[in-house]
């Protein structure tokens, strides 16, 4: 659990492996469909969730039980691969688990704005990142926004959240607190990376997914008309926009989706950016990022057998099954049919 | 570049230097085949622990498979009786 040494990425790969095929396929997503929430949850208990549901069960119920069954299973899971990885390995997977402290950060900023209590929310924190129990102690301990930038002071949050603090006491809006959170995180993500195949490999993958976040934030803006500067939005490291494209694209739809159609993507997107023209419907088109992502870390789990990709591979993998199993339990504890249900997912 | 080479081996040949010794040779090729067969051992056998870490069944299957390697030894062995 260092950044120092040589890495070992046989070991990793070998567990991570073994983890994937205990991830949920088509069958058991067909089965989750038709049930209702406490089956559910039962039927997480014989799986993998077993000790999780086990542990909160007495505490909680229904759809909560399962939401923050999968939350701590996936923050355990996560701690886990970061705990077993050394050198290099360490520093290229932390980049990415980063993205649950900035998750973590801002939960704790808008508890601290609407002066929620510390139990609310602690169980809405995903302890998967880099920030030891520790800090998150602290961090939910602070009890105004001022402590929590205090606590974060010696991270690489502190220097962007000291300065959007200025602007947010002007404004008291948590927009600027929030963009310096993200900016922080996407900052770290790409600078640094090393040049071996691989590395390249997920450093693609890493400029995919600001891309697709860049696109979706854009059509976002588009669509609503708001007057809001995009650029203010935009997030660095990407190849498709820059913030001048981004700024002038956002301002027409039709320009956007043709300037993305005319993208490396097209051949991804492509089928939904023409819906999107149909039926005006943002959803696809962020499905369609989302899949096109998954279909990415599948192709990289198999090319590189011994590195970080099958690692990283598995981390979407898990991520998405745990946000499907969500939106299962979300959806039939909104009365969904299991037919909706199903467009909702995202399965390869 | 290539003269030079030649001197070289000529002078270490005329001399009777220890490499030219067939068992200093054969000694050499088992040391060298050890050691590769060590470098693949580290991979496998780290696979294997994290294999063995998820599912406890897989225990002969690691072992088998972090011992295979072994088997350059064994022929790089034969080197050492034939000559």
């Amino acid at each position: 659990m260092s950044a120092a040494g040589s890495s070992n990425p046989e070991y990793v790969v070998a567990r991570v492996r073994a983890r994937r095929g205990s991830l949920y396929g088509d069958e058991e997503y067909r089965k989750l469909t038709r049930m209702g929430p406490a089956e559910i949850a039962r039927f997480m208990e014989e799986s993998s969730y077993g000790a999780e549901i086990n542990a909160l069960g007495s505490r909680h119920g229904g759809v909560d039980l399962i939401e923050y069954a999968l939350n701590r299973n996936l923050a355990q899971q996560f701690e886990g691969i970061l705990d077993w990885s050394e050198g290099s390995l360490y520093d290229l997977i932390a980049r990415y688990l980063r993205k649950f402290d900035a998750w973590n950060v801002k939960t704790v900023i808008r508890g601290a704005y609407t002066d929620a209590d510390q139990s609310a929310i602690e169980v809405d924190l995903i302890r998967a990142g880099e920030f030891d129990d520790r800090r998150v102690r602290r961090l939910l301990e602070a009890d105004s926004i001022d402590a929590v930038v205090e606590v974060l002071e010696d991270t690489i949050y502190g220097d962007p959240l000291r300065e959007a603090y200025a602007e947010y006491e002007e404004t008291d809006v948590l927009v600027p607190l929030e963009n310096a959170v993200d900016r922080a995180f996407y900052e770290r993500l790409l600078s640094g990376l090393g040049n071996d195949e691989p590395t390249r490999q997920y450093e693609a993958f890493l400029k995919a997914e600001v891309d697709f976040r860049n696109a979706t934030n854009a059509l976002r803006l588009a669509r609503s008309g708001a007057d809001i500067d995009p650029a203010a939005y935009f997030i660095e490291g990407g190849e498709l926009f820059s913030r001048g494209s981004l700024a002038r694209l956002a301002r027409n739809l039709d320009e956007l989706v043709e300037y993305i159609a005319d993208s490396q993507y097209a051949d991804e997107l492509g089928p939904a950016l023409r819906e999107l023209e149909e039926a005006d419907s943002l959803i696809a088109f962020e499905h369609a990022t989302d899949r096109a992502l998954l279909a990415y870390g599948d192709r990289l789990g198999t090319v590189h057998p011994v590195s970080i990709t099958p690692i990283i591979s598995y981390i979407l993998a898990k991520e998405r099954e745990v946000e499907n199993i969500r939106a299962i339990a979300r959806g039939k504890e909104a009365g969904l049919s299991a037919d909706e249900i199903e467009s909702e997912l995202v399965i390869t | 570049m290539l003269e030079a080479t030649n001197a070289l081996g000529n002078a270490v040949l005329s001399t009777g230097g220890t490499l030219t010794d067939p068992s200093a040779a054969a000694a050499l090729a088992v040391g060298l085949a050890a050691l590769g067969a060590g470098y693949a051992e580290r991979g496998i056998g780290s696979a294997a622990v994290g294999a063995m870490a998820e599912d406890d069944d897989l225990f002969v299957n690691g072992l088998i498979l972090t011992v295979l390697p072994e088997t350059i030894v064994i022929l790089a062995l034969v080197v050492v009786f034939i000559v």
